[in-house]
């Protein structure tokens, strides 16, 4: 399951929360540029999977490896900033700063990475720009619609150039449509930078998108279908 | 949310509709799932701490009016003409002593007959020998410290007094029963226990300061059930919004609003009258500032306790549709104008301008003694200290956005300030009003304390007690002065045995009685204390002269002359005139010198003698007196003394000299404020820890967000340190400058200038110190929520 050349590869995967399993043996691997979208029921353990694999949670046992380092070994401190600089991430929702304009937030991760502020907002106005949003550059998350917000989201994720990008579900909250809109969005600058995105989701039209589909299901991946 | 299928009328507003939508509010509060109960609970404790406070103040005047009386109750009654002795009296002395610092309080009793009086809390008379003592006395009897009193009450304990016959749980009381006491050795014949004294009118000034004090250490209390009620707040906005979402109008949302504050506010009364109930119970055993209570002292007065009950209601409704003015609550989400709507400055001066010019215009203190009197100052404390909760928000408002740039976590800090300045403010509002209050409040302090001071004239670095002897035996007198010499930690007494010497011989024309003067034997340490007698030695005789020049000289002219005649019996009784004369005659080498202020601040003159030149067996009914010089660093050497002293006479006291003291009121009122300002600084902390972890609750998942990203805990904690210190800041520098305009006004008011610094800067230091505190003790929760968990929620 760990095929040569692969950017981020877990293997054994177990986490549990009480008795119940949440990862139960799970294995995963990602190559640079691809995007990878994880389906399956609800409570199947998606969000789990996705917060070991970007080193947000440690994991009861197994490994997940990035490049040279072993996540699960490193300390809190180096997966902060290995999330600092080559990972991004989108959730469903409430994920903007709401006190920072939309500009502010997407300069955000590149200020954390130690850019000059006005670098840093200079390069958020390119991402906006391109995520079509560069109209609500200056107001607030409270005062932009869901979709926008979603595409602000976006453009923070890759702003800082990360090598993957983690979305859970990030188009949870959104109509069909807009949601179709934010996914083309995403995968296309992904692939632009030649970033790996781990997709969470529930839409099945989102295969379109997606590289390679795996289903999460009690805790455990099966692969549904090979490459396209 | 209505049942009904036709549409409300837009403008129902009537009694009706409040009460339906403050009841709905009320169910939603009490079945709101966890979240709600969580709010209702936090809001509950919030309030419930406060009103605990505020019942423990309406307490306040109970305790020290119950304490006043019972205190007066065990007073032996006071009667113009001596009492004749029947079956019903008794005869009393005091037996007072003092245990390090605490006064024991002791009586000495022999019944005359059969139904003598009781004193309270007492339902036997000790016999002779046999005592009863209050439950502290007779703890602190048998700990091992008490083995230093136990000499002075070799009495055999027989019963407890009650809690009628003592001020508190603390007092150290008893009564000892004698066989031989009479008016005649000392005692006092009395009918009844009791005295009633017409209660002291409040000095003005006093009065002044204790509703300063009142108003100072309630507004925090105030405040801080204003910011319990809107605990929770953002999120139950949120909810409401979902209401709207099916058809609440705004004024419904807002009232429905009112009815979660009340709710958690009435949960809040009831867990506060909970704790006080069971807070009380251990009033007993907790000593604060010298006071520990009894209970049932600890009883809100019931007009003041209803005053809680319905304001507090009241309050928490009208303080959320205050809040709610600010907040939109749309069907698809809340909209807070804080962007847009400035906060403006022309409705919150007028505030602290009325409050000053209510102090203004009630002129002179002493207007305070006027029925409106107590009201205007309470009034214009009241109004101004509210005036600088209400600049705070505005203050913050206007700085932060002038605020921008920076590292991240001030970014993070000025922006989220910007958004939501009110918030911050809140927190530290509390502290900033308490620390305006109290500066204001020690600048009248320490301007009036020197009117309370009173200078004794004794000096405690010559002799540090004084005793008087209750005998004129003079073998009783010389073994008392040798016990105090032989006493551990003794360094020196100055014994002085004193009576009086007239010139012998028939009255002069015109004189009505024969001139006299006082005579004084002790030895050459003694005289120097009292006298400027140069060298000395045994055998030594002085004519002393008062050094002020106040006593007219010609009476120790006529008796204390060298080489002169004097007679120490008295003559002036029925049974004078044929006393044998006790002749002694001033030696010529007598020298004249100038007296000098004893330890205790007197002057003595008249003759002075040496043992050796004059017995004083010789004297009649002499009086000793002994002032006692004790070894530096000697524990306990007053102890000593003082058994020393109860082994010669149980009525022999011994007392402590003293350069100064402090008027009663005083004390009592510098006391009370002490007390009070203690439990409103811990309410206070409490509050802002409660405030702030409450403000990152609410935050949990934006934290939980943002440390995914990589974010750093320090660039998550300095922000949270900076969005504290921007207020913090601003808040102290209003509290500065408020407490020292309402201070000035006191001032003014006392008819007292002077500005005296040294006690200002102390305040807000310590307001900083205790942010500092809380805000460390807020970063163990920071770092919880700074937990991948929170990305779950919601
Ligand atoms: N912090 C936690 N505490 C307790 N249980 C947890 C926690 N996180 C996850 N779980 C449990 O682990 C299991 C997997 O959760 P997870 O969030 O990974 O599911 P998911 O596949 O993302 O579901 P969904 O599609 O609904 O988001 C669930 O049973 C969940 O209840
Ligand atoms: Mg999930």
């Amino acid at each position: 399951m760990t095929p040569e050349g692969s950017l981020l590869a877990a293997e054994g995967l177990r986490k549990a929360y009480g008795p119940t399993p949440a990862l139960d043996g799970a294995d995963f691997s990602i190559h640079p540029g691809e995007v990878v979208a994880v389906m399956g029921p609800s409570g199947s353990g998606k969000s789990t999977l996705l917060h070991c694999l970007a080193g947000i949670i440690r994991p009861d046992s197994g490994t997940v490896r990035y490049g040279p380092h072993t996540l699960t070994d490193l300390s809190d401190t180096h997966r902060s900033a290995l999330r600092r600089t080559d990972f991004g991430f989108v959730f469903q929702f409430g994920q903007l700063v709401p006190e920072l304009t939309c500009l502010e937030n997407v300069a955000l991760p590149l200020r954390l990475n130690a850019t000059r502020r006005k670098a840093a907002e200079h390069r958020a106005r390119d991402w906006l720009e391109r995520l079509e949003v560069d109209d609500v550059a200056a107001k607030r998350p409270g005062e932009i619609s869901g979709g926008q917000g979603q595409r602000v989201a976006v453009a923070r994720a890759l702003a800082p150039q990360p090598r993957v990008v983690f979305a859970d579900e990030p188009t949870g909250a959104l109509d069909s449509l807009n949601g179709e809109r934010v996914l083309t969005l995403l995968t296309d600058a992904a692939r632009d930078t030649s970033a790996a995105v781990v997709l969470v989701t529930h839409e099945a039209r989102v295969a379109a998108y997606a590289d390679r589909e795996i289903v999460v299901r009690d805790g455990r991946v099966k692969d549904m279908a090979g490459r396209i | 949310m209505s049942g009904r299928t036709r549409p409300r009328p837009a403008a129902a507003g009537g009694p009706r509709a409040w009460a339906r939508d403050l009841a709905m509010g009320m169910r939603f509060a009490a079945g709101g799932g966890r979240e709600g109960w969580t709010r209702t609970l936090l809001t509950a404790l919030g309030v419930g701490l406060g009103v605990t406070l505020l019942l423990a103040a309406a307490s306040l005047p109970t305790l020290l009016e119950n304490r006043t009386v019972r205190r007066e109750a065990v007073a032996p009654a006071e009667t113009e003409r001596p009492v004749p002795p029947s079956p019903r009296t008794l005869v009393q002395a005091p037996l007072e002593t003092a245990f390090r610092s605490e006064p024991v309080r002791g009586q000495l009793l022999r019944p005359d007959g059969a139904r003598p009086p009781l004193p309270p809390g007492v339902t036997a008379l000790p016999g002779p020998d046999q005592m009863v003592l209050s439950p502290a006395l007779r703890k602190l009897l048998h700990s091992p410290e008490g083995a230093l009193l136990r000499p002075r009450l070799p009495f055999k304990d027989v019963g407890t007094i009650g809690p009628a016959g003592l001020v508190g749980p603390g007092d150290l009381a008893y009564y000892a029963g004698s066989a031989t006491l009479t008016p005649e050795n000392g005692g006092h014949r009395i009918r009844a226990f009791g005295v009633t004294r017409a209660p002291e009118p409040l000095d003005a000034k006093l009065l002044a300061v204790l509703i300063v004090g009142c108003v100072v250490l309630l507004m925090p209390v105030a405040l801080f059930i204003a910011t319990a009620v809107r605990f929770g707040g953002e999120r139950r906005d949120r909810r409401l919004a979902a209401l709207r979402l099916i058809g609440a109008d705004a004024r419904m949302t807002r009232r429905t609003a009112a009815g979660e504050a009340l709710f958690g506010a009435l949960c809040g009364l009831l867990v506060g009258t909970v704790l006080f109930l069971v807070g009380r119970q251990f009033a007993d055993r907790i000593t604060f500032w010298d006071i520990i209570a009894f209970p049932s002292d600890v009883t809100p007065v019931p007009w003041l306790a209803a005053l809680v009950a319905a304001a507090v209601p009241l309050a928490a409704v009208a303080v959320t549709l205050l809040a709610l003015r600010r907040v939109g609550i749309e069907p698809l989400g809340v909209v807070r104008s804080g962007g847009g709507r400035r906060r403006r400055l022309w409705w919150r001066l007028p505030f602290p301008a009325a409050g000053i010019a209510l102090l203004l215009l009630n002129g002179g203190i002493e207007g305070s003694r006027s029925t409106a009197g107590p009201f205007l100052i309470g009034g214009g404390a009241a109004l101004f200290l509210l005036g600088v909760a209400l600049l705070l928000p505005w203050a913050v408002d206007a700085t932060v956005s002038r605020l921008s740039g920076g590292p991240v976590p001030w970014q993070l800090a000025v922006r989220r300030l910007q958004l939501s300045g009110g918030t911050a403010a809140r927190a530290v509002s509390g502290i900033t009003v308490a620390v305006a209050g109290a500066i204001a409040l020690q600048l009248l302090f320490s301007a009036i304390q020197s009117d309370y001071l009173k200078v004794t004239g004794q000096d405690s670095s010559r002799a540090q007690l004084q005793s008087t002897l209750p005998s004129h035996d003079i073998g009783t007198i010389r073994k008392t002065i040798s016990a105090f010499r032989e006493t551990e930690g003794v360094r020196g007494v100055i014994a002085t045995i004193e009576a009086s010497a007239s010139r012998p011989g028939p009255l002069r024309k015109g004189e009505t009685f024969a001139p006299s003067t006082q005579v004084t034997v002790g030895d050459c340490a003694t005289l120097r204390e009292l006298a400027r007698t140069g060298p000395c030695k045994d055998g030594d005789v002085f004519v002393v002269k008062d050094a002020g020049g106040q006593v007219e000289g010609s009476y120790i002219d006529e008796t204390a002359r060298p080489g002169a005649t004097v007679d120490f019996a008295f003559h002036d009784g029925p049974d004078g005139a044929g006393k044998r004369p006790r002749l002694w005659t001033v030696p010529r080498s007598a020298r004249t010198v100038e007296s000098r202020k004893d330890p205790m601040g007197q002057d003595s003159f008249g003759l002075f003698a040496t043992p050796g030149a004059l017995d004083p067996a010789l004297l009649e009914e002499p009086m000793a007196r002994a002032m006692i010089q004790l070894a530096p660093g000697v524990l306990d050497a007053v102890e000593h003394a003082r058994n020393t002293a109860a082994g010669i006479s149980p009525l022999m006291s011994v007392r402590a000299l003293r350069d100064t003291v402090r008027d009663g009121q005083y004390t009592s009122v510098r006391t009370g404020l002490g007390v009070a300002a203690g439990a409103t600084l811990a309410l206070i902390a409490a509050s802002m820890l409660v405030t702030m972890v409450e403000q990152l609750r609410e935050r949990r998942r934006l934290l939980s967000v943002l440390v995914a990203f990589g974010t750093r805990r320090a660039t998550l904690a300095w922000s949270v340190l900076w969005q504290t210190a921007v207020p913090v800041v601003l808040g102290l520098a209003l509290a500065l400058s408020g407490g020292l305009a309402l201070g000035l006004a006191l001032l003014r008011m006392a008819g007292t200038a002077g500005l005296d610094w040294s006690v200002v800067w102390p305040l807000p230091a310590a307001g900083a110190a205790l942010i500092a505190v809380v805000t460390l003790l807020s970063l163990p929760p920071l770092w919880r929520m700074m937990r991948p968990e929170g990305l779950r929620t919601e």
